[in-house]
């Protein structure tokens, strides 16, 4: 029964103090697979043997390969996350945006206007200081109008 | 040569505020679109006066999926039909009667990714796994056809039977039925599209990039987009609108 390692091994710091491997043992039918997280000096000072078996069996290069492989996996994921979590955060602002209109809209003098062009503006608004905004312009068009009369 | 009528149906009824979003959606459809026919289907004692958007004004019942009676009460020979808690976002919105080609009936598809939002999307029947595919959030048909029309009063009938449990079909498990489908006009959909021999040659399809046409702002905590990349045309406010509390 002999010992190998897979070559999916990484650095788990920049100074690649830590090593992180997978080691595979063939008995008979039987593969073990387990994963070693391997400080490069022991506790007492000395040299981690396991570790260095590890960049003796891959090399140094292999190592910083597939190092380099998985950061920018993980970088990739991380920004598909946030871009996730913004596209969620665009959507409920969004719904609070339409529930918020709606409610602009049965302000009477909104209700009643027939100013399309202001309540068009109003309706594609992208922020709730925009929709006041209108809302604003057409109130004040309302009470010109009382005031006109 | 007689000229295709074509026009938007937007049903309002059982709850007042279905009749606000109803106007809303009708003047952003009229933003986009001031060519846009447009017939509101609703209550009478809804009426505010800013039913005056609408080209006609239809009257209904006070059921609560009134949307097939208004459906089947079109006045156009092709009609696009939209769930009243929507909002018309693009100018693309005068490009739906390209999407009509062959067809009788144009849908947005519900697949399997997009299904996490919806109530239930399979179910069994005769042992059978089977699941809705057709969304009737929009519906784009040929009212023209006297099989579409019938297609639609069919649905309306039934789906009001199924629902006063006068209607109730063999082989779907009585929990699911009772919990889930009979509530649905999705299911009275699926039935009358897979089990009804008439409606067997109807051409049923779904519009080209048929996210668009229906977007569900989930969606977007998915990132579920248009395969185009283009942005949606009607935005769908089903899932966050608190429609039983007044708007104000």
């Amino acid at each position: 029964m002999s010992r190998t390692w897979l070559d999916n091994a990484f650095w788990e710091t920049p100074k690649k103090q830590i090593l992180n491997a997978i080691s595979e043992e063939v008995n008979g039918n039987k593969t073990k697979r387990q994963v070693h997280q391997l400080n490069k000096i022991n506790e007492d000072g000395t040299e981690n043997e396991i570790f260095n078996e590890v960049v003796a069996f891959l090399g140094e290069d292999k190592i910083d390969e597939s190092s380099k492989k998985r950061h920018e996996k993980k970088q990739s994921e991380a920004e598909l996350e946030k871009q996730k979590k913004l596209e969620h955060e665009r959507s409920r602002k969004l719904e609070q945006l339409f529930e918020y209109k709606l409610e602009t809209f049965e302000i009477v003098e909104i209700k009643e206007s027939k100013n399309r062009l202001l309540k068009s503006k109003l309706r594609r608004s992208k922020s709730i200081p925009e929709v006041n905004l209108y809302a604003m312009m057409i109130v004040k068009e309302t009470l010109e109008d009382e005031n006109t009369k | 040569m007689k000229t295709q009528s074509k026009g938007f149906v937007v049903v309002a009824s059982k709850n007042q505020n279905f009749y606000t979003y109803a106007i809303n959606l009708i003047e952003s459809v009229k933003d986009y679109y001031p060519e846009a026919q447009v017939t509101l289907v609703t209550e009478e004692h809804f009426l505010d006066g800013r039913e005056d958007i609408a080209d006609t004004v239809l009257f209904c019942d006070g059921h609560y999926r009134a949307k097939l009676t208004g459906m089947s009460m079109t006045p156009y020979d092709i009609t696009m039909y939209i769930d009243a808690d929507m909002e018309c976002e693009h100018e693309d919105i005068a490009k739906v009667w390209d999407e009509m080609g062959d067809y009788d009936l144009v849908f947005h598809e519900l697949t399997e990714e997009r299904g996490k939002y919806y109530a239930i999307r399979e179910f069994n029947v005769d042992g059978k796994k089977e699941a809705y595919t057709l969304c009737g959030g929009v519906c784009l048909y040929r009212s023209e056809n006297p099989l579409v029309k019938e297609f639609m009063e069919d649905w309306d009938e039934l789906y009001r039977r199924q629902y006063a449990n006068a209607w109730r079909p063999e082989g779907f498990d009585k929990d699911v039925w009772d919990n889930d489908l009979k509530h649905f006009d999705q299911t009275t959909l699926w039935w009358l599209t897979h089990r009804v021999e008439k409606y067997k040659d109807l051409k049923i399809g779904f519009f080209a990039d048929d996210i668009r046409w229906n977007y569900f702002t989930q969606y977007g905590y998915l990132g579920i987009n248009s395969k185009e990349g283009k942005p949606p045309i009607l935005r769908h406010y089903s899932g966050c609108l608190k429609k039983d509390v007044p708007i104000v």
